[in-house]
């Protein structure tokens, strides 16, 4: 306990970290709010005008202390564009990027370890080779051109999959509609993580084959699936475990454009219309966002890590 | 490192209890997981299309849908579709057939103005019910007006006014005179006032709803209400603006069931999405994917909108200063070969610094039609036959600037042939508008912009030397006393005819001066599904969707 208590603390400074760097960050980018909003054919005074009236006139640190204070009371702020608080814009894009993410690192999971397990239990035959070819080449592919290509040949051509949003425009029907929509951004989003995860597993999975531990129960007559699955897995878990956990903040990052492409209505799509409108607020709680996820999931991993093995339960007890 | 304990074989149970914590975890894990989703979920799920519901591809997320505050035309074509302004331009007429959009009345049934052209009434529209029920009236625009103008009533929006301030710069009062007469009261003639209140985009003066902006108070964007042929259903950021027939539209009302907008920044996307069904019509496709598309069958919808993309000269570099250097410049720059090659025909070669779409433009051929030994023979009049270098600065992206980044380069290259160096100087969008907003800066020779008006007056914001930058769009300082004289004339004219006449000189002093260089006019291509009937591309930035009709065959 004391030490998910510690790994607590410590995810709140990194957060109170993020927060300063990204508010330090968007002031460091060119563009005027006020004149992102007014447009080209704005006057200097009209321009003035908006600026005061959206607080853009005070000097930093007193915009920073503001948003800290409103911050600790749970207040995210106003957008300066919508005319709206930032919790409403970014509540609902979140829990849509959740949805995504989380049905990405599913497919992961769900086929990257098994995948990793499988090569490496078969190491250096045609499947171990074809599969980590594979998996090389979608590491290195770029999301937005692979999503465009599942567009083109299981949107278009074969007209199996929606092409966009989240629901039927015409239509809309529920959660079937939903996961039909679903199933193209979340195989791009999931493409590059899987890959790594994948070829990350093999390695774990070929590290504990090759221990003694394997070699004598092998000897003492095993049965092979029992080894693999059973003895093996339990022991390669752990690094296995570590790195899904940073995968998901590469998937995170990767979602963003996934969901610009696929006009999916996450968080990821206001992230860029607002750092595009120059929308300080949203854009602040939005990383705000993704870093908490990123830091609770890898607090998860942790505390997994923890559970599965042995020897670090018992040095943090 | 790897030397790990092998499991004993008797921890069989604790194994258990250890494989079930970790159940545990997933599944509270899942559970939260699929509550948040689950809230997700039905937020997007209800919606009032009908059987005849047009989709629409957009080319980015729009503004918010309050008319008089929102900026750039791809939410004041959402905002027209619901609001309606005192005068109106018609938009039923394709741009072949009115390459200037006729002004009509709109939520104003006639006016009439002064001999001193100081005094506007407007007669209002009797019997026109706002969508909450409430009726338009004399009080309800008054109120609006000063929504946009008066600094001191209550409901005074400070993004509002910036976004109108030149309509209402030389008003001077706002009276209502009876239940359905308003008067404007103004401090000198304004010859644009008309055609200014039918304008959208930069901030519009469409009539909304008192009562949704005391019952709403800031949150009306996400309210709106107005007297148009469609009403608001629903908007789900990111995804959706739905909108419904107004079936108790005061006009003619429209075909359709409802129409449905949705952002798809990526013109890939865009083209996938009306390729497979998805979306019934898009915006701004890709250049080089128009005519594959007329070939599988799609129809092709473009006008005349007044649109220029054209370059402004800075007046305080040493080289731009010399009229000879501006002309050769002008005369260098290849129109016809970038709106045919490099653009493939979505846009036209630009003969004025006015857009087509306006009636003060006059076409002329000889002042922008390529000549590369007469620009030689200019640089060399003035001693710069070895040429010299400069910078053009335009954006990467952003609404009306088509391919800047590829466009400037198809600049540099022609002036690369008459000896001069340019060196081009990108930014994204917002960036861009910041800093030009400053002015051109020192070295940079030329800078970009793209857009235009179906009034002259738009003349006057890009050239007169009271808007020189910082104040206000004369990126260039371009300072003409005479032009200011002209123009000022054709403001203060009380009959359209002088007006335009002044107009008209205005322009020629423009270009005989070579302060601009008009470019490119935009064709404003839209792709529509063989469906799709009655859609019409009119001289504007915008579209009227009531003649629209989904006609299966």
């Amino acid at each position: 306990m004391a030490f998910i208590g510690r790994r607590l603390l410590s995810t709140l400074f990194v957060l109170l970290g993020v927060s300063l760097v990204v508010f330090l960050l968007i002031q460091l980018v060119p563009g005027d709010p006020a004149r992102a909003v007014l447009g080209m054919g704005a006057t200097q005074e009209a321009v003035e005008q908006i600026r005061a009236e959206l607080g853009l006139d005070q000097p930093l640190a007193v915009q920073y202390a503001d948003y800290l204070g409103g911050l600790l009371q749970g207040d995210l702020g106003r957008s300066l564009v919508l005319s709206k608080d930032v919790a409403e814009v970014i509540g609902p894009r979140f829990a849509n990027t959740i949805l995504l993410t989380v049905a990405a690192l599913v497919l992961c999971i769900a086929v990257g370890v098994p995948l990793g397990i499988i090569a490496a239990r078969h190491q250096h035959s045609v499947f171990d080779r074809v599969a980590m070819f594979i998996c090389l080449a979608g590491a290195s592919v770029p999301v937005y051109w692979f999503g465009l290509v599942l567009i083109g040949v299981f949107g278009v051509t074969l007209g199996w999959f929606p092409t966009s949003g989240m629901f039927n425009t015409r239509n809309p029907g529920g959660l079937p509609d939903l996961l039909l929509h679903l199933v193209l951004p979340a195989v791009a989003a999931a493409l590059v993580p899987l890959a790594v995860i994948a070829r990350m597993s093999r390695s774990a999975m070929v590290d504990v084959l090759n221990q003694d531990y394997i070699r004598t129960l092998r000897a003492s007559g095993l049965q092979e699936r029992s080894l693999l699955w059973r003895h093996g897995l339990r022991n390669a878990l752990p690094p296995i475990a570590n790195i899904i956990g940073l995968q998901v903040g590469y998937l995170l990052g990767g979602v963003i454009f996934v969901e610009v492409v696929f006009g999916w209505p996450g968080l990821g799509q206001q992230l860029y219309t607002s750092i595009t409108a120059r929308d300080i607020p949203v854009v602040q709680a939005g990383v705000l966002f993704i870093a908490l996820a990123f830091v609770l999931v890898n607090l998860l991993a942790d505390i997994t890590v923890n559970l599965l093995d042995p020897r670090t339960r018992r040095r943090s007890a | 490192m790897r030397d790990n304990e092998p499991p004993t074989p008797l921890s069989g149970a604790r194994r258990k209890s250890l494989g079930r914590r970790l159940l545990g975890a997933t599944a509270a894990a899942l559970s939260v997981v699929l509550a948040t989703t689950a809230c997700a979920v039905s937020g997007g799920g209800a919606d009032g299309a009908g059987d005849k519901t047009l989709v629409i591809g957009i080319e980015s997320e729009a503004d918010i849908l309050d008319p008089q505050a929102a900026g750039g035309w791809v939410t004041w074509r959402i905002n027209s579709q619901m609001f309606e302004s005192l005068v109106t331009e018609d938009l039923t007429k394709p741009s072949s057939e009115a390459t200037v959009p006729e002004l009509v009345p709109g939520l104003a049934e006639s006016w009439e103005i002064s001999e001193d052209g100081k005094t506007y009434t407007f007669n209002i529209r009797q019997g026109v019910k706002f969508h909450d029920g409430t009726d338009l009236d004399a009080a309800a625009v008054e109120y609006n007006i000063r929504r946009m103008w008066d600094e001191s009533s209550p409901q005074y929006s400070a993004k509002a006014a910036g976004q109108t301030v030149f309509v209402w710069q030389f008003l001077e009062d706002v009276k209502t005179l009876d239940d359905y007469t308003v008067q404007f009261t103004l401090s000198q003639p304004f010859s644009p006032l008309l055609r200014l209140l039918a304008q959208g985009g930069g901030g519009s003066t469409a009539i909304m709803s008192p009562a949704s902006i005391e019952k709403y108070g800031e949150d009306v964007a996400d309210h709106p209400v107005g007297t148009g042929p469609f009403k608001f259903s629903e908007r789900v950021r990111g995804e959706r603006i739905a909108l419904v027939r107004n079936d108790e539209y005061w006009g003619t009302k429209p075909k359709l069931d409802g129409v449905v907008f949705r952002p798809l920044p990526d013109a890939s996307a865009r083209v996938a999405a009306l390729r497979s069904g998805d979306v019934d019509m898009i915006a701004v496709p890709s250049p080089d994917s128009v005519e594959s598309l007329v070939n599988e069958g799609f129809q092709l919808s473009e006008g005349t909108p007044p649109h220029v993309w054209y370059l402004s000269f800075n007046f305080e570099d040493e080289y731009m200063k010399i009229p000879e250097v501006r002309k050769a410049i002008n005369l260098a720059i290849d129109r016809e070969g970038m709106a045919k090659d490099l653009l493939r025909g979505t846009v036209n070669p630009a003969y004025d610094v006015q857009a087509p779409a306006n009636s003060a433009y006059t076409k002329r051929t000889e002042a922008y039609t390529r000549n590369v030994e007469e620009a030689k023979r200019l640089l060399a009049s003035v001693g710069l036959q070895d040429g010299f270098e400069t910078t053009l600065a335009t954006s990467v992206d952003g609404s009306g600037q088509i391919m800047p980044a590829e466009m400037g380069e198809y600049i540099q290259q022609n002036l690369a042939e008459i000896g001069i160096k340019v060196n081009l100087d990108t930014s994204e969008w917002i960036s861009y508008l910041g800093s030009l907003a400053e002015g051109a800066q020192e070295g940079q020779g030329m800078v970009q912009m793209s857009w235009g008006m179906t009034t002259p007056f738009w003349l006057y914001i890009a050239t007169s030397s009271s808007l020189k930058a910082p104040n206000g769009p004369n990126y260039g300082y371009y300072d003409n006393p005479k032009l200011d004289e002209v123009m000022q004339k054709a403001i203060l004219a009380t009959d359209e005819e002088t007006a335009n006449k002044y107009w008209q000189q205005a322009n020629d002093i423009v270009v005989e001066d070579n302060a601009l260089a008009p470019i490119v006019n935009d064709k404003a291509p839209y792709i529509l599904a063989p469906y799709v009937k009655g859609f019409v591309s009119p001289s504007e930035e915008w579209y009227d969707l009531k003649s629209v009709d989904i006609v299966e065959e």
